[in-house]
């Protein structure tokens, strides 16, 4: 009895404490994209430069937050639980090296649906909440 | 860098025309990788300063430095400033232009263009590279200056002192596959090398000498794993002779012979694993180098290293050996000589903490206590044969950025 009490009490206040603290975020694609749904792994090397198309072939071309933005903090350590220095020092290496160009960044999750929203090949990450017709969920990364 | 500095050995001028005409982009650009289609400047630097506890040889970040850190502090050793203008002029092309400043083999500091490349990507998975490039022996070669992007001061020596090799004028090609939720990736390279290396107070000239190479990676998670094979076939002559002689000892025609470097090839194997989860990060690499001529002994070397993040914090713990095989005894007491001072027998613990304290600034020290025989004289600069006993600590601190 106690147990089942305990258990709802803290099972409410993750949820107040998570709704206040961090949303969930999830990933986004072109609705147009016909991707349906990714693994961790496949969205890890999209954000990471690793593969630059989608499995039908289509171009990848993903958009990222900029550092102000406190979801990109977020995002990154639900990801692969890196600080955004750990990120940062990884697209230093791609860039000084010429290897590759890290995706371009935008201010607010406004800008990613729009981004997602012009492109076949759009990718980024939001809000679940903002997540909205113009494109669709596949991945969901959860606090 | 040879053929910048050789062709304008007098002058000033056009080196500082290169780096100003970057500054000025810089200063008038406010430039920031916002949208594709652009013109981007950025830029990476360390402020670095290191000493020894001994002032019989002198430490060097790898071979390609003149002199080196005694057991007085040097900002010399570590310290760069590194400028990139990068044109992304479609999705498909890229520009990049990058220009470097840090103490070289001509004992300055003066600005070097370090690449120039135009790159094409025909497909998603398809990169072709072109003009003067980066070479990538082993992994993580090609980003040896840039601090920032690594957990430790600078690279284990024991593992990159050999690669005083930093670009050639060629292509590159590099391939990317999916396989599974992994990615496999495959690259070839082939041009000129450019530059000289100090022996001495003299230069080797490795310009013109063809450098080919490649590498297959598989990274699949948490894991990345790589192969990688590299060789150089010089086109010069070691200056020993020079060198000797101004030690008072002549080379006789059949020594030079037997030392010479011309027309043969040096290989380069390596293997790496790197491991990086959360705030783990590990990394253990191997590699061996196949010296063609007599004048430099082949070598085993490895390196092990592990961090552990801690918020803001990065304590890491490292181990790196290398040795090198005798090619057994010459008559020749010159050649002997010759054939001692590219001996290494040593190993090295080290330990440091990097601590992200800005954004895209970090501070780290490190302690190296290298363990090795007296007789390990290659991996350093000046080295005072006689009362060098293969033991040293060595302290260093930098200051690591990007903007």
């Amino acid at each position: 009895m106690i147990g089942r009490w305990l258990r709802f009490l803290l099972l409410t206040a993750f949820c107040l404490g998570s709704s206040v603290a961090t949303a969930e975020l999830v990933v986004v694609v072109n609705a147009r994209s016909g991707v349906a749904a990714m693994t961790r792994n496949e969205v890890i090397n999209i954000f990471f430069g690793r593969n630059r198309q989608f499995f039908n072939g289509t171009e990848v071309q993903p958009v990222d937050l900029v550092d102000a933005n406190p979801q990109r903090a977020q995002f990154y350590r639900l990801l692969v639980g890196k600080d955004l220095s750990e990120i940062n020092a990884y697209w230093s290496r791609q860039i000084f090296t010429g290897r590759m160009q890290a995706p371009p960044r935008v201010d607010s999750s406004e800008d990613v649906l729009k981004w997602v929203a012009a492109r076949p090949g759009g990718i980024g990450f939001v809000e679940l909440s903002r997540a909205d017709a113009r494109v669709r969920v596949v991945y969901e990364l959860k606090p | 860098m040879f053929m910048l500095k050789r062709s304008d050995r007098s002058g000033a001028g056009r080196r500082a025309v290169i780096l100003a005409a970057c500054l000025q982009v810089f200063a008038a650009g406010g430039v920031q990788a916002e949208d594709e289609g652009n013109f981007t400047v950025r830029g990476f630097g360390t402020l670095g300063a290191v000493r020894t506890t001994t002032d019989d040889v002198e430490f060097v970040r790898d071979l390609s430095q003149a002199r080196g850190a005694t057991d007085e502090w040097t900002a010399k050793t570590d310290s760069v400033l590194g400028l990139q203008a990068d044109w992304q002029a479609t999705p498909q092309w890229l520009v990049a232009v990058q220009a470097i400043s840090r103490y070289d083999q001509h004992r300055s500091f003066n600005p070097q263009l370090a690449w120039a490349f135009v790159k094409y990507d025909p497909t998603p998975n398809l990169s072709l590279r072109a003009g003067r490039l980066g070479t990538e022996f082993f992994m993580m070669a090609d980003s040896r200056w840039v601090g920032y992007s690594f957990l430790t001061v600078r690279p284990p020596g024991d593992y990159f002192w050999y690669l005083p090799f930093y670009s050639i004028h060629g292509g590159d090609v590099a391939l990317t596959l999916p396989l599974g939720e992994g990615i496999v990736r495959g690259k070839a390279f082939y041009g000129l090398s450019r530059g000289s290396i100090p022996l001495g107070d003299e230069q080797w000239n490795i310009r013109n000498s063809p450098m080919a190479g490649g590498y297959l990676e598989y990274q699949s998670g948490h894991w990345q794993v790589r192969g990688s094979y590299a060789n150089i076939r010089f086109e010069h002559d070691l200056p020993v002779a020079t060198v000797m002689a101004k030690k008072g000892l002549t080379l006789s025609a059949a020594d030079a012979d037997y030392l010479r470097a011309r027309g043969t090839r040096t290989h380069y194997y390596s293997f790496g694993v790197v491991y990086d989860r959360g705030p783990v990060q590990a990394q253990l690499m191997l590699n061996h180098i196949e010296q063609g001529s007599h004048a430099l002994e082949s070598s085993d070397a490895a390196y092990f290293l592990f961090g552990y993040r801690l918020a803001d914090w990065t304590p890491y713990l490292g181990y790196s050996t290398v040795r090198s095989h005798r090619r057994g005894r010459s008559a020749s007491a010159v050649v002997n000589y010759v054939m001692e001072d590219s001996h290494s027998d040593q190993d090295t613990v080290f330990a440091g903490v990097r601590w992200d304290f800005a954004r895209n600034v970090a501070l780290k020290a490190q302690w190296d206590g290298v363990r090795g025989s007296a007789a390990s004289l290659f991996p350093y600069r000046r080295d005072d044969r006689a009362n060098w006993d293969g033991r040293m600590n060595v302290f260093s601190m930098s200051l690591d950025f990007v903007f």
